[in-house]
């Protein structure tokens, strides 16, 4: 640590050591959890009762195999991978409009629009739940996919429109005057400007939502009855109540619909960080 | 020309809005009509305030909101983890980015995977009834104690939790003018002086933000815990409101019922955030 650093409410070097093995303590507990889930998913339900603290005796990929072609945890997982793609990508191009309309055009009532956008920001998932089964029933789009992605559409546009107007904002005015003087339209402006401008924006927003649909439950659990269609985190919880006693089959059903998440947190730690930022000053 | 652009402005927004519109704006004023009638989502019969007036004389509705405000003392729980970590992550010790992550990770995870998670530790079989083993304690069936169960509930709402509002308040931290900290230092101000006159009254609306948000989390967010940990029993002894409206909505006749304790927890959450937007803006203010 260089002088600069010091400017803070700082200890000395002596007076870090505890903080540093106390902050090593505190992420053990998130990290031993997971480990205990990882280890307890590669062995049989016998061996896990004879000593769950220890490792395996037997090393298997068994539940895996179990969970993935036996239980419909395969297809469930492709079925996760497809809603939460499709939404994503519509949530992007949806939201992509609307951003730049807002941050850059002048558009009618604009005050209204964003207005709705911001006051539906809130409105927590229970509130939702008869109302949009009841509409979605009347479209005659209850258990099918169009409905559910239309629902994670509807309520991720809100934040992501807000996140990405405040993205865009950033972008130079003289870059698109340029722009239009050389007689780029509108979609041409958005593709060669906008895009690549507000790249870490669209990235950071892209990791957020596929975050929110992939782990969303309660929707997915109401809208897709259809045990063929169930998309992961529905399955995941009905394995767990099904098999109370085998730990080791649930582990590896936990660790099946947590690797996705932890990969991104992973490679995109960084677009991940950088969005919290944004969620704080809303 | 300009006519033109603003056409073509209100044109892209247009498709993000009739879609937030008809499936978030339309489905809660339709809620608000629902929760006015008896219905079975075919047929509606106008019921003025019925469903109000037999939410508020029904004993489990009475005793759900009374759960609710049990799992409230996690809040104070959470925020006291949450600012001792971002203190402690304040001092930039080797690695502190590094532990940033780390306290960040249960919160890509879903509701369902972390409620599992506990759920298993604390099942006939799981990890902690193993560990107590170990000295000698008969396995303990957790989930058929209400009080173990909400306990565990707000174990998971902590463990969950604290990172993401760990990393607000570091962010509230990181804020405050370091000129502030030096004037102190050399007055010979020590680092728990600092702490309690410089750093807490610094943040104390990141305080209150995260506060709020805390609040929401226990009355609008606990479905997916209850759904996988308990699904509201033994009883109704874990049902939440939310998982209460789940339970109406999808387990009994009249949707109305359910529609009109969404109503209710909406209005109670509208308020909250309008307490929230005075007291920032009264911050603002001084």
């Amino acid at each position: 640590m260089s002088d600069s650093d010091s400017i803070s409410n700082q200890l000395n070097t002596r007076g870090r050591w505890p903080i540093f093995i106390a902050m090593c303590v505190l992420a053990a507990t998130i990290i031993y959890p997971l480990f205990f889930v990882v280890v307890t998913s590669l062995r049989s339900n016998v061996d896990y009762k004879r000593d769950p603290f220890g490792l395996p005796t037997d090393w298997t990929v068994d539940n895996y195999f179990k969970l993935w072609d036996e239980y419909g945890v395969g297809r469930a997982f492709l079925n996760s991978l497809f809603v939460s793609m499709s939404a994503v990508t519509l949530i992007l191009i949806f939201a992509t409009l609307a951003g730049y309309a807002l941050a850059k055009l002048p558009v009618f009532g604009a005050k209204y629009f964003t207005a709705t956008f911001v006051s539906v920001m809130l409105i927590p998932g229970p509130v939702l739940i008869i109302p949009i089964y009841l509409v979605l029933a009347r479209l005659g789009i209850v258990g099918d996919y169009a409905g559910l992605i239309l629902v994670y559409l509807a309520t991720g546009l809100p934040f992501a429109i807000f996140f990405l107007t405040l993205t865009f904002r950033a972008i130079p005015e003289e870059i698109l005057d340029a722009a239009k003087v050389d007689g780029a339209g509108f979609f041409r402006t958005l593709w060669s400007i906008v895009r690549p401008m507000g790249a870490s924006g669209i990235a950071t927003l892209a990791v957020l939502q596929f975050l929110g649909t992939w782990n969303e439950l309660i929707f997915a659990l109401i809208l897709i009855p259809d045990a063929k269609m169930k998309l992961l985190t529905p399955t995941l919880a009905s394995i767990g109540k099904r098999f109370v006693t085998d730990q080791p089959l649930t582990s590896a059903g936990l660790f099946i619909t947590a690797l996705v998440p932890l990969l991104l947190l992973t490679f995109a730690s960084k677009y991940i960080m950088r969005g919290l930022q944004v969620g704080l000053s809303r | 020309m300009m006519r033109q652009s603003k056409l073509i402005g209100t044109l892209a927004v247009l498709p993000a809005f009739f879609i937030v519109a008809g499936f978030m704006a339309f489905p809660i004023m339709f809620a608000l009509y629902i929760s006015f009638t008896k219905t079975n989502g075919l047929t509606f019969d106008w019921i003025w305030f019925k469903n109000y007036t037999d939410i508020f004389v029904d004993p489990i509705v009475h005793q759900v909101f009374l759960n609710n405000f049990k799992f409230i003392i996690s809040v104070p729980l959470v925020i006291f983890t949450a600012l001792i970590t971002a203190i402690l992550l304040f001092e930039r010790f080797r690695g502190w980015k590094f532990f940033r992550v780390i306290f960040f990770l249960p919160n890509v995870l879903s509701v369902a995977v972390i409620g599992l998670i506990f759920r298993n530790a604390f099942g006939y079989d799981g990890a902690v009834n193993q560990f107590l083993g170990l000295f000698g304690v008969e396995p303990i069936q957790f989930f058929i104690n209400a009080n173990y169960s909400i306990f565990i509930i707000i174990l998971a709402l902590v463990w969950s939790g604290f990172g993401y509002q760990s990393l607000l308040l570091l962010a509230g931290l990181t804020s405050i003018n370091p000129a502030v900290f030096e004037a102190a230092a050399i007055d010979g101000a020590g680092w728990w002086r600092r702490l309690w006159s410089i750093t807490l009254p610094n943040i104390r609306k990141v305080l209150g933000f995260v506060f709020i948000i805390n609040i929401l989390y226990t009355f609008a967010s606990l479905f997916g815990f209850v759904f996988v940990m308990t699904a509201g029993g033994p009883g109704y002894e874990t049902t939440t409101i939310d998982f209460l409206v789940y339970l109406r909505a999808f387990s009994s006749n009249n949707l109305g019922s359910g529609a009109a304790l969404a109503v209710v927890l909406f209005i109670f959450i509208g308020l909250l955030t309008l307490v929230q937007n005075r007291v920032f803006r009264l911050q603002k203010e001084d």
